[in-house]
């Protein structure tokens, strides 16, 4: 199973959210719960971290913003 | 192994496991929203699971719960399934009110879960409803009644609270006190210490504890929940439980203080109490297995909501009423209704709300389900008019229910009982003070069937009296307001315009599966008329011509009715012969009687009390012209109340309200418009 990871809409009125920081490189094998990459929304910042184990294509590039919804990796579920 | 003045080691598992399936599927809600795969306004309850989690140790599962939007933890502790849970949080058709809720509408009757709200202090009027119908049925079951610090500070508290103790309540009042009430702190919102101090208030014993400590919660709650199912009546509870983040998902944490929001989190509630149990002497593996198994069933429940289907379209429609065919122009040319044959029954000559007083009689003497409550409803007082006046004597002030001035809990008594399956009839005094209930009687009265996606209904009638155009009552006792709840589906909305009509329309309403709201208008109060003394019913939703006529179809409802037939008595010495529709009912709304009757002349006016301005004349008018433009042989006209508020002097109050002269002028013109 492979899931988009996207931009989360943190708020009602929320448009956006900025890369901050990858926590795996590309390619990238991480356990459930392990951070993939920290994003920037208006009001916080999140470390949006591994529902199950799998491996991290990266999509978006740090420092860039992004609309709510846009891919910012694609995460394949390992066994 | 057990501690010295706690639970046991065994105990406090269950109610760690209770609290870590709420983790976990807080957890996976936080996580769908993180990585972008769902989005929506969440309310995390981090901090607060040991709440629930200890005070169901003691409740059965026919016990009651209601919660507010912040308010998983709550669900999960009572029972709900957590594959339905994730499902109505992805508005999915297996969901627990098949998408239509929601995160902040979860219901589930079936453990007992009634009402999740998403308005602050809501919970509390609806509470003392599920309390009453207890209390009634004796039936031992008692209410859990959550809200948060914010809740504390709104009217329905006072007045929830007031009517539980005055009536002995089996509730207990749960204020999760997380101490923030959206991004404002409990102490700049209340000089009080606490919020159980003002248990005092209402002579109801309080207590605060620490919400995160299990032997805590669970001793307070167990005293409050046994001290409430044998009829010790009421307890405000008061859980101390800071919460662990900012007001909703993703949203920021600089209103909190941080030195507070740190302590709080390390550690949190959970790792405390596993940290205890181990040092209890449970082992290690045996706390991981309950982890485990909580994470596995979270994981499974999202698995399962993410392949359900979405509701189609046509589940749009479905639960707004028990019958879409109550909603307005559904029917297509299918009757909602037959009118009753009422010619053989005997009758008496009675007046208005004598007719009303014989239906509520005759409603009480067949159905104990049915009760009554309001301000100053029972004996000697008997209502205003009279119009209840010997009720509590005969079916007894259990059944007659007069209540404090608190309109918030009158409707909330009604909503909750009538969810319990009764059929209560609160009353308004007058139709003005709706807008302090407004919020009970639209947002949840109207709404509960249709957010529970059917697993609830509210059978509820709310009987008022529209005081207007009777003299000298003023700006605030004089409006007509049934165009609001017209506006407001899953209401239905009755206006009769004589004694027969107001006896059987009321009938029909107390055993209408729907929230029924039954305006009746104290001008024609003392109006007689040959009545069928046995009880009929007159469906909801069949206009009644009342004068046949060809040249010019008057359009009404309430007291303008009488008017209206005066005036077209009148027009016929001026040779227009006009047909007067008494709508009877706005909700469900006979659109048939009305379209078939201007087909016919060709020519409408239409004549109401209230507010001429965004009125119901507004809405058929414009439904005429859509439907019959090219055939039209004049301009729909509206006659309504002025653009004033009600006014006192009678020199003003007889142009703000229609009056005979005015549909006359109105009437002739129309028939006889050329173009």
């Amino acid at each position: 199973m492979k899931i988009t990871l996207r931009v989360p809409k943190s708020a009602v009125s929320s448009q956006q959210g900025q890369l901050v920081q990858w926590h795996v490189q590309d390619g990238g094998i991480v356990n459930a719960g392990e951070p993939i990459y920290t994003i920037e929304l208006e009001k916080s910042t999140l470390d949006v971290e591994a529902p199950f184990k799998g491996k991290v294509r990266r999509i978006a590039d740090v420092g860039e913003t992004y609309p709510v919804g846009a891919p910012i990796a694609e995460f394949e579920k390992l066994d | 192994m057990t501690p010295a003045n706690g639970l046991p080691a065994s105990k406090l598992a269950e109610i760690y496991r209770t609290m870590v399936r709420i983790a976990a599927c807080n957890e996976k809600i936080e996580q769908l929203l993180a990585t972008g795969a769902a989005q929506f306004q969440y309310y995390p309850c981090r901090g607060q699971e040991t709440i629930p989690a200890a005070i169901s140790m003691e409740l059965r599962s026919d016990d009651y719960v209601l919660t507010t939007y912040r308010g998983i933890h709550d669900v999960v502790a009572k029972g709900t399934p957590m594959d339905e849970i994730m499902a109505e949080i992805l508005g999915r058709m297996t969901g627990t009110s098949k998408g239509k809720g929601g995160p902040m509408h979860l219901s589930d009757p079936n453990c007992g879960l009634m009402v999740t709200t998403g308005i602050v202090g809501a919970t509390l009027p609806i509470s003392t409803g599920l309390g009453l119908a207890s209390k009634i049925k004796s039936s031992g079951q008692v209410v859990i009644c959550n809200f948060g610090d914010g809740a504390a500070n709104i009217g329905a508290f006072g007045e929830s609270l007031n009517m539980a103790s005055l009536w002995n309540l089996p509730i207990v009042f749960v204020c999760q006190n997380n101490r923030y009430a959206e991004y404002t702190s409990f102490e700049e919102s209340t000089r009080m210490a606490s919020v159980a101090e003002r248990a005092a208030g209402y002579s109801m014993p309080g207590e605060s504890v620490d919400g995160t400590d299990p032997n805590a919660v669970h001793a307070a709650a167990s005293v409050a929940i046994e001290r409430a199912r044998n009829g010790g009546g009421p307890t405000l509870l008061e859980c101390v439980a800071h919460r662990l983040q900012g007001h909703s998902f993703g949203s920021d944490e600089t209103h909190m203080d941080q030195g507070r929001l740190a302590a709080a989190r390390a550690p949190t509630p959970i790792q405390k109490l596993r940290q205890s149990l181990i040092d209890l002497g449970v082992g290690e593996a045996e706390v991981a297995k309950i982890d485990d198994e909580a994470r596995a069933e979270a994981e499974a429940a999202v698995a399962d909501a993410l392949e359900a289907p979405d509701p189609t379209a046509s589940e749009l429609f479905v639960d707004v009423f028990e019958d879409p065919a109550a909603i307005p122009y559904s029917g297509g040319d299918k009757p909602i209704g037959q009118e009753p044959d009422l010619s053989t029954l005997p009758t008496e000559r009675i007046n208005y709300n004598q007719a009303i007083n014989q239906a509520f009689d005759q409603a009480m003497a067949s159905d104990e389900r049915v009760i009554l409550m309001g301000e100053d409803i029972a004996d000697p007082a008997g209502g205003v008019g009279k119009i209840t006046a010997g009720l509590s004597s005969k079916y007894g002030t259990d059944r007659v229910l007069a209540t404090p001035i608190s309109e918030q809990a009158i409707v909330g008594s009604a909503i909750g009982a009538a969810m319990a399956g009764f059929k209560p009839v609160p009353e308004i005094m007058i139709d003005d003070f709706l807008m302090v209930c407004m919020d009970q009687v639209a947002n949840h009265a109207a709404k509960l069937r249709y957010m529970s996606g059917g697993r609830t209904s509210v059978p509820i009638t709310i009987r008022s009296a529209n005081a207007g155009n009777v003299g000298r009552f003023g700006s605030q006792h004089s409006q007509s307001l049934e165009t609001w709840l017209a506006h407001v589906p899953g209401m239905k909305v009755v206006l009769p315009s004589d004694p027969i009509d107001a006896k059987g329309l009321l009938l029909s309403c107390i055993d209408d599966p729907d929230p029924c709201f039954y305006l009746d208008a104290m001008r024609l109060y003392y109006n007689e008329q040959d009545v069928p003394t046995p009880a009929y019913k007159i469906p909801l939703g069949v206009a009644k011509k009342r004068r046949e006529g060809s040249d010019l179809s008057i359009i009404s409802y309430s007291w303008p009715v009488v008017e209206c037939m005066a005036a077209a008595e009148e027009l016929a010495e001026l040779g227009i012969d006009a047909e007067v529709i008494d709508l009877r009912t706005l909700v469900p709304l006979d659109w048939q009687a009305v379209k078939s009757s201007v087909a016919k002349t060709k020519r409408a006016i239409i004549v109401h009390a209230a507010t001429e301005f965004c009125g119901f004349g507004a809405e058929l008018a414009a439904k005429l012209h859509e439907e019959l433009h090219g055939s039209l042989a004049a301009p729909i006209r509206r006659l309504g109340a002025a653009y004033s508020p009600p006014p006192f002097a009678l020199s003003l109050e007889k142009h703000h309200f229609p009056t005979l002269e005015g549909i006359l002028e109105l009437a002739e013109s129309t028939a006889k418009y050329s173009g």
